[in-house]
C-alpha cells in the first residue's frame, strides 16, 4: 500500500506540465520573426493610442482655429493642419483610437453571434437548422447601406458605440454561415459519436469538441474580419456615412482626400491615415497567420 | 432474463425527393432483427457492407433512431435513451471503427481518455490523472504519454486508446464496430488478444460486428449473419462454421481462405460447387423481394431463415 501510493506519487512528479494553449501560441509568435514584429507594432500603437487618448481632449482637437489653417508640419504641429486649423497629429491619435475600437467592437460581436448562431445551427440540423437559416436569409436581404444611412439619420447621439452595433446587426451572417457548414461536416465524425456515447452533453459537445475543431477557421476568418472592418468604417466615413468631423476616425481624415488640391498638395492630411490603416491591417493579418498555425498542431513551427 | 435483449429492431432511414424534399421510400437499414446477449460472452455480428450490422449496433447505444422494435438491457428498456447522462451510457460503450477520426484531434490522451470519467464520476485532477494512467497501462500504453495528442500515436496504439476510453467507466457491454478492420493484421492480432484478455479481467461482454469470418471465429461464442438488414442465420461458432444451414451462409464459410496449398483445387472446387448451389437455389431461400425469411429454429441455439414450406 505504502510503495503504491509512493509510485503514484512518483508517477504524477514525473509527467511535466502541459503547454497552455498561450505558450503555444507565444512560441509560435516568437518564430515567426515577421508576426512578432506585427504584434509589437500593434500591441504599441494601441497602447500609444489608448494611453495618449486619455490625456489628449477631443474637444481641443476637434475646435476650428482660423489662424492655423493648412498648416505644413513643423515645430507647433507635427503633422500639420486641415481646412479648420486642426491638429492632423492628434486626430490621428483619435482617429486612429476610434477605428479600432469599431472594428474590434464589430469583430468580437459578429464574431461571438455568428459562431454561436453557427454551431447550434450546424450542430442540430434539421428543423432547428432550417428555421435559423432563414431568420439568417432575413439578415442577408435587408439593405445594408440603406439602413446605415437612415440610422446615421435619426440616431441623435451618433457613438461608437451606436456604430458598431448597427455594423455588427449586418455583419455576422457571412461567419455564421461559414461556421455552419463546418459543424455540418464536422458533427458526421466518429469522435463526436463517440463522445455522444460517453455521456456527454450536446452543449459540451459543442464547445468543448465541435469549437476547438473548428477554432482554427475561426480565428482566421476573425482576423480577416478585423481587417477588413477597420477598412469597412473608414470606406463608410468615406462616403459621409462614418462619423461627424467632431468625431475624429481614420475614415474622416482619408476623406479630406476628396478635395483635389488637398490629395495633391497637402499630402500631411491624408498620408498618415492611410500609412495607419494599411499598416493596421498587415499587422493583423500576420498575427493571424502565425495564430492559425498554433492552433494546428502539424503546422506549428515553435 | 437477458442480459442484453433486441426484439423486432427496425431502423429506417428516409430517402428525400421531389421539390418539397418529401419522403419518397425508405432504406430499411435494419428490418426485424431480433437476438440477445449473454453475460460475459463474445456476440458476433456478420455480414458483408451495407448489410445493416454497423447500423444495429449504433442503433442499440441510441446513435441512430430506431423506426420499430425495443431493446432491453438488464430488463430496463433502453429504446431511443437519448439522455446524456443514463444509466445506460455508462453501462454501453462502443469502440469505433475508424481509430484516425475517433480520436479528437485537439486533445491530449488524458482528455480523451478522462472525458467519460469527467461526465460521469467527479474525480480530483490527481486522481484523475492516476486512473488515466492505469487505464492506459491497462491497454499496454506507457503513462507518460498523457500529453500527447493523438497524432502522435499509430493506428494500433489509437485503438487502444480508444479502448482505454471505452472501458474507463467499467462498463458491462462493449459494442465494437469492426475495431481491427482499419488495422495491419499483425496488429490485429494485437488488438484482440488484448480485448480478449480485458474481457476476461473486467468480465465484459462484447457485440463484435465485424465482416472478417476469421476475426469472428477467434472472438465470438455467438453468432449472427445478416443479409440486407435481416438475421439469415444465427447460432454458435460451431454449428455456424461446421454446419452451416442457409446457402448464405454456406457461400460466406466457403469464402474462408485456407493457408493449405496443397488443397488449394479442392477448394476451388468446393467454391465452385457452393457457388453453383447458391445461384440455383437462390429463390428457394429468399422471397420475391430478395430479402430472408424470418428465423426457425432447428436445434435449441441454432436458427436458420428457412422458407415457410420445404
Amino acid at each position: 500500500m505504502e510503495a503504491n501510493s509512493a509510485n503514484v506519487e512518483l508517477q504524477s512528479k514525473t509527467v511535466t506540465k502541459t503547454p497552455s494553449g498561450f505558450s503555444v501560441v507565444w512560441r509560435e509568435i516568437v518564430r515567426d520573426k515577421l508576426a512578432l514584429l506585427s504584434l509589437i507594432f500593434l500591441v504599441g500603437i494601441s497602447a500609444f493610442v489608448y494611453g495618449t487618448a486619455i490625456v489628449l481632449d477631443q474637444e481641443e482637437i476637434v475646435k476650428v482655429d482660423l489662424f492655423a489653417i493648412y498648416e505644413a508640419p513643423g515645430e507647433e504641429y507635427i503633422l500639420g493642419t486641415d481646412y479648420g486649423g486642426r491638429d492632423i497629429f492628434g486626430q490621428l491619435i483619435i482617429g486612429t483610437r476610434n477605428s479600432l475600437s469599431i472594428a474590434i467592437l464589430v469583430t468580437v460581436m459578429t464574431g461571438f453571434i455568428g459562431v454561436v448562431f453557427g454551431l447550434v445551427a450546424g450542430f442540430f440540423g434539421g428543423h432547428i437548422d432550417n428555421i435559423m437559416m432563414r431568420v439568417l436569409d432575413f439578415f442577408n436581404v435587408l439593405p445594408f447601406m440603406m439602413i446605415v444611412i437612415v440610422f446615421v439619420a435619426i440616431v441623435p447621439k451618433y457613438s461608437v458605440w451606436t456604430f458598431s452595433l448597427i455594423m455588427t446587426a449586418f455583419l455576422w451572417m457571412g461567419i455564421a454561415r461559414l461556421i455552419r457548414s463546418r459543424a455540418l461536416q464536422e458533427k458526421e465524425l466518429d469522435y463526436i459519436h463517440a463522445a455522444k456515447t460517453l455521456g456527454t452533453s450536446n452543449i459540451k459537445i459543442i464547445f468543448k469538441h465541435v469549437l476547438p475543431n473548428i477554432s482554427s477557421l475561426v480565428i482566421v476568418t476573425m482576423t480577416l474580419n478585423l481587417a477588413a472592418n477597420i477598412g469597412l468604417e473608414s470606406g463608410l466615413s468615406f462616403l459621409g456615412f462614418g462619423f461627424p468631423e467632431s468625431t475624429p476616425s481614420l475614415g474622416t481624415l482619408l476623406s479630406y482626400a476628396t478635395n483635389p488640391q488637398t490629395l495633391e498638395y497637402r499630402w500631411w492630411i491624408w498620408v498618415p491615415a492611410s500609412v495607419m490603416i494599411l499598416l493596421l491591417m498587415l499587422a493583423v493579418n500576420n498575427v493571424g497567420t502565425a495564430l492559425r498555425r498554433a492552433t494546428d498542431a502539424r503546422q506549428r513551427r515553435g | 432474463m437477458g442480459f442484453l435483449k433486441v426484439e423486432d429492431l427496425k431502423v429506417h432511414f428516409p430517402i428525400k425527393g421531389g421539390i418539397f424534399g418529401r419522403t419518397v421510400d425508405h432504406v430499411k437499414a435494419v428490418d426485424g432483427v431480433s437476438f440477445s446477449l449473454e453475460k460475459g460472452k463474445t456476440y458476433g455480428l456478420v455480414g458483408e457492407s451495407g448489410s445493416g450490422k454497423s447500423t444495429t449496433g449504433r442503433a442499440i447505444i441510441g446513435l441512430n433512431h430506431i423506426t420499430g422494435g425495443n431493446v432491453f438491457f438488464e430488463d430496463k428498456e433502453i429504446t431511443g435513451v437519448r439522455k446524456a447522462k443514463s444509466d445506460i451510457r455508462k453501462d454501453i460503450q462502443m469502440i469505433f471503427q475508424d481509430p484516425y477520426s475517433s480520436l479528437n484531434p485537439k486533445k491530449r490522451v488524458l482528455d480523451i481518455v478522462a472525458e467519460p470519467l469527467r461526465n460521469f464520476e467527479n474525480l480530483s485532477r490527481k486522481e484523475e490523472r492516476v486512473r488515466v494512467q492505469e487505464l492506459l497501462e491497462l491497454v499496454g500504453l506507457s503513462p507518460e504519454s498523457i500529453l500527447k495528442y493523438p497524432h502522435e500515436f499509430s493506428g494500433g496504439q489509437r485503438q487502444r486508446i480508444g479502448v482505454a476510453r471505452a472501458v474507463a467507466l467499467k462498463p458491462k457491454l462493449i459494442i465494437a464496430d469492426e475495431p481491427v478492420s482499419a488495422l495491419d493484421v499483425s496488429v490485429q492480432a494485437q488488438v484482440l488478444n488484448f480485448m480478449n484478455e480485458i474481457q476476461k479481467e473486467l468480465d465484459l461482454t462484447y457485440m463484435f460486428i465485424s465482416h472478417d469470418l476469421g476475426v469472428i471465429k477467434h472472438m465470438c461464442d455467438q453468432i449472427g449473419i445478416m443479409y440486407k438488414g435481416r438475421f439469415v442465420e444465427e447460432g454458435t461458432a460451431t454449428e455456424i462454421f461446421e454446419n452451416p444451414q442457409h446457402i448464405y451462409t454456406k457461400r460466406l464459410v466457403a469464402a474462408i481462405p485456407d493457408i493449405d496449398p496443397r488443397k488449394r483445387e479442392e477448394m476451388k472446387k468446393f467454391r465452385a460447387e457452393v457457388n453453383t448451389e447458391y445461384e440455383q437455389a437462390y429463390n428457394d431461400y429468399f422471397n420475391e423481394e430478395g430479402l430472408a425469411y424470418s428465423l426457425k429454429p432447428i436445434s435449441e441455439t441454432h436458427l436458420v431463415a428457412l422458407p415457410e414450406k420445404g
